[in-house]
């Protein structure tokens, strides 16, 4: 396949599991806050924006809660806003309409064209939710409608890992976004502070917000299967990192990779699949009770680092081939 | 006839369909059957055609529209019909222009000049001519295929004579049309299509595939690697790259997957770096290697043009071409004919003004309102002057024009283009005409049967381009032995 082809599949993965996953995570800021007795709005906005490295591109002013939400929803000149991502991924997807299915690329196109048809400003102040509810449900339906009519080659394959490398990124910053806000609150030991039956009024804010956080990981249901009503945030800080079989934790998702990988590398170990092997294994072999201590976020930042230098060796092993003389030349025919 | 044809005129002009005396006979089949059709029958066909065109998203882009609105090139559902007798003059017309091009070309840059040096074509005008890339000098091309693929504009004049208007050898595109009009007319006017023993036009895929291998440099090995380079999604033509890439089951690529090294071209893939030894480019000889043309060219692929002339990459079309496409070089094509095949040429052009001339010159001035003036380096029937249908100030206009810049003008006389009935509504009425066959040059010159006729949608109008409200007919060429003879073949042979 042609390495840009492949190159723009992993993007269209890319930017639509990042639509997707900022729907969450404004889903989630706004649930907080409307919990939230203390309505610290502009500061969780700034913290959401922190988390996705948009806070540049928003500009200094002050943080409005509609033109923070805008921003990250409608916004077109962010290139990380809702909008945005699905115009790039449309545009990837375009690209490669001759190896993908025409289902997938109608489901794709059909967001895109809603998108820009519909009076999305008036939407995001009536109804926020119904409408960020309907974003995170067409981009479940690409994914659905491409796992169901793609054969399973290297074109998915690539879009594949794509996906599963961005949602590993995104669950980080999911959690981040949580933590970071309920520090000034918690103190260093979250677990005490919930667990204890002291500084009630914290826990339960501190309950909404860890429900909220699994919820939009679609994890709440699973969480309560395993723990019952017990909301302690170092359990659900590795439930979302560690559980491998919740489709949305980082583990799942560098399993996911990985699997993907070593197929698309013919089983042979090069940089990307060590590298991803790394990640996966300083996660798994890592106690999560102390992460608070040493310092949850700086940890979270470490494994999208690492995610990220997956995805820079992805990108040498499969979409940067340079010549460096004629001996590269692959035998032809 | 029915009430299609009520009040159909001729006014004046060659008719494809008829003469005086009625049908011409290769016609009769087909009206035949479209008498039989009701005009919600001919409403249900069209319905067809358009779901068809659209559903194969069969279109082309209208630059300046904010979204690059996306139209269909319409079809029409009278297909234009030329028998065996004609077509066999169109083809070995068609194959003996593009083989002395072929000549004259490989000899201009990769030769002796032997038709410069003995004076059949000006020196001073080869030099100066805005297609001439003296960075194409000693690039041989095998079999002398500089023109792969060309798409030869022939016209019909008042007596039905087929002349040749402009040759386009660089990137004449089209051709999907041409297929794609035949895969609907089969399944819009199915029975008709049966019944006429029409030459098929489906192989053109493997046949520019053919051509593309046979040109591949003699590094290349025994199964050589060619591409279709295009400029991008956003180029008017897109679609036509895509689905030629897909005919012939070779990589569409864009300037940005291929990387020289060494004078060597590969392929950026996912496995490596593959080495490519044809690439048929749609992309214009400035935009295709920024070393040495454009530099600020983001399509092209640095190194290309020394790739091509250390032997290890064919491009075809061959760099360079554009000179002969030069309106007033094409003046001299006849020569051309005459000078390397020893033949004299079997299809005529029309009569051309050379401005640079003084005494032509002075002729034209005189009669500037009654001929058409064209500018050389354009086609595609941009920025021409049409004397009888122009205001005195245009005329002016060109009139000083051409004072200022003789060589970058001629003149023609204006040719009474052919009409054919098109449906327009719900009845026919007379609409002008060309015709584009496309010729494949690779180890021979081959003709695909029919090409794209183009039609001039607007009452009147001779401008037949698609850009400028153009539209389009299936052409059927007629197997020789086939049920109509056309006994007026004799007179166009005659002529010819």
């Amino acid at each position: 396949m042609l390495a840009r082809l492949a190159e723009n599949l992993f993007w269209a993965g890319r930017y639509v599991e990042r639509a997707e996953d900022t729907a969450r995570m404004v889903d989630v800021t706004y649930h907080t806050l409307l919990e939230s007795p203390q309505g610290r709005g502009s500061q969780s906005w700034e913290q959401l924006l922190e988390v996705l490295h948009l806070q540049e591109l928003y500009g200094d002013g002050p943080i409005e809660p509609e033109r923070a939400v805008e921003f990250l929803v409608i916004d077109r000149d962010n290139p990380g806003s809702i909008a945005a991502c699905i115009t790039r991924a449309r545009e990837n997807v375009r690209s490669v309409r001759e190896l993908v299915s025409s289902e997938l690329w109608e489901s794709i196109n059909d967001l895109h064209l809603t998108l820009r048809s519909r009076d999305m400003r008036q939407e995001l102040l009536d109804q926020p939710f119904q409408l960020l509810r309907w974003i995170r449900r067409d981009c479940m339906t690409i994914y659905g409608v491409a796992s169901e009519t793609m054969p399973r080659d290297d074109v998915w394959r690539f879009m594949a890992l794509g996906r599963l490398l961005e949602r590993a990124e995104m669950t980080c910053r999911l959690i981040d976004v949580r933590y970071g806000q309920l520090e000034p609150v918690l103190g260093a030991s979250p677990r005490a502070a919930v667990g204890g039956e002291a500084a009630m009024g914290a826990g339960r804010t501190d309950f909404h917000h860890w429900t909220s956080v699994l919820k939009s990981a679609s994890a709440l249901e699973a969480y309560r299967r395993r723990y019952r009503s017990s909301m302690d945030p170092a359990d659900v800080v590795e439930f979302l990192l560690l559980e491998p079989d919740l489709p949305r934790s980082v583990v799942f998702c560098l399993a996911g990779a990985m699997h993907q990988l070593e197929a698309l590398s013919g089983g042979a170990p090069s940089p990307a699949t060590r590298r991803l092997g790394r990640a996966t294994s300083s996660l798994q072999y890592r106690d999560v009770t102390d992460l608070f201590d040493v310092g949850l976020h700086e940890f979270l930042d470490g494994v999208q680092d690492q995610v990220g230098e997956v995805a820079d060796a992805v990108a040498a092993e499969f979409f940067r081939h340079q010549p460096t003389g004629a001996m590269h030349a692959i035998a032809t025919g | 006839m029915g009430d299609l044809f009520s009040d159909y005129e001729l006014d004046g002009f060659f008719d494809e369909v008829f003469e005086a005396t009625g049908v011409r006979p290769h016609y009769r089949g087909v009206l035949e059957r479209l008498r039989y059709l009701s005009s919600d029958d001919l409403e249900r066909r069209e319905a067809i055609r358009d779901g068809i065109f659209r559903s194969a998203g069969i279109t082309f882009t209208v630059y300046g529209d904010d979204d690059g609105i996306e139209r269909t090139f319409p079809m029409d559902l009278l297909p234009r019909l030329i028998p065996a007798n004609e077509w066999d003059i169109i083809e070995r017309g068609v194959v003996q222009r593009v083989t002395a091009l072929n000549r004259f070309l490989e000899d201009l840059y990769a030769g002796e000049q032997a038709a410069v040096h003995d004076g059949v074509v000006p020196r001073w005008l080869v030099h100066t001519a805005e297609g001439f890339r003296r960075e194409a000098f000693g690039i041989a091309v095998p079999h002398a295929a500089r023109c792969l693929v060309s798409g030869v504009d022939l016209v019909r004049d008042h007596r039905g004579t087929y002349c040749v208007l402009e040759d386009n050898l660089r990137n004449p595109s089209g051709i999907s049309y041409v297929l794609e009009n035949r895969a609907a007319m089969t399944r819009v006017l199915p029975v008709a299509f049966a019944e006429q023993r029409v030459r098929p036009v489906d192989h053109y895929g493997p046949m520019l595939l053919r051509a593309l291998r046979s040109v591949a440099p003699p590094s290349a090995g025994e199964n050589p690697l060619a591409v279709v380079l295009t400029p991008g999604v956003y180029n008017s033509a897109y679609f036509e790259h895509a689905f030629l890439a897909r005919q012939m089951g070779i990589q569409l690529v864009e300037g940005r997957d291929l990387v020289v090294d060494e004078h060597v071209v590969y392929m950026r893939t996912t496995k490596g770096l593959e080495r490519v030894d044809v690439i048929y480019r749609r992309i214009d000889d400035d935009f295709l290697d920024p070393v040495v043309f454009r530099p600020d060219s983001a399509l092209g692929v640095p190194g290309l043009l020394s790739a091509a002339r250390a032997g290890n990459v064919t491009i075809a079309n061959a760099v360079g071409n554009g000179v002969a496409d030069d309106k007033a070089l094409y003046a001299y094509v006849p020569d051309m004919i005459r000078f390397y095949l020893g033949e004299e040429p079997i299809l005529p052009n029309v009569q051309t003004y050379l401005l640079w001339d003084d005494e032509q010159r002075a002729a034209v001035l005189d009669r500037l309102g009654e001929l058409v003036v064209k500018p050389v380096a354009e086609s595609g029937g941009y920025g021409m002057l049409i004397g009888p249908h122009a205001s005195d100030e245009e005329v002016e206009t060109f009139r000083s024009r051409v004072t200022e810049d003789p060589r970058g003008y001629i003149a023609q006389e204006i040719v009474a283009l052919s009409r054919h009935p098109t449906l327009i509504g719900d009845r026919m009425e007379g609409r002008h005409i060309d015709l584009r066959p496309f010729a494949i040059s690779g180890e021979q010159v081959e003709v695909i049967p029919g090409g794209l006729t183009r039609v001039a949608l607007t009452r009147g109008s001779l401008v037949v381009n698609s850009s400028q409200g153009g539209g389009s007919k299936d052409t059927w060429v007629l197997q020789a032995e086939g049920p109509a003879k056309d006994p007026d073949a004799s007179t166009v042979e005659r002529e010819v």
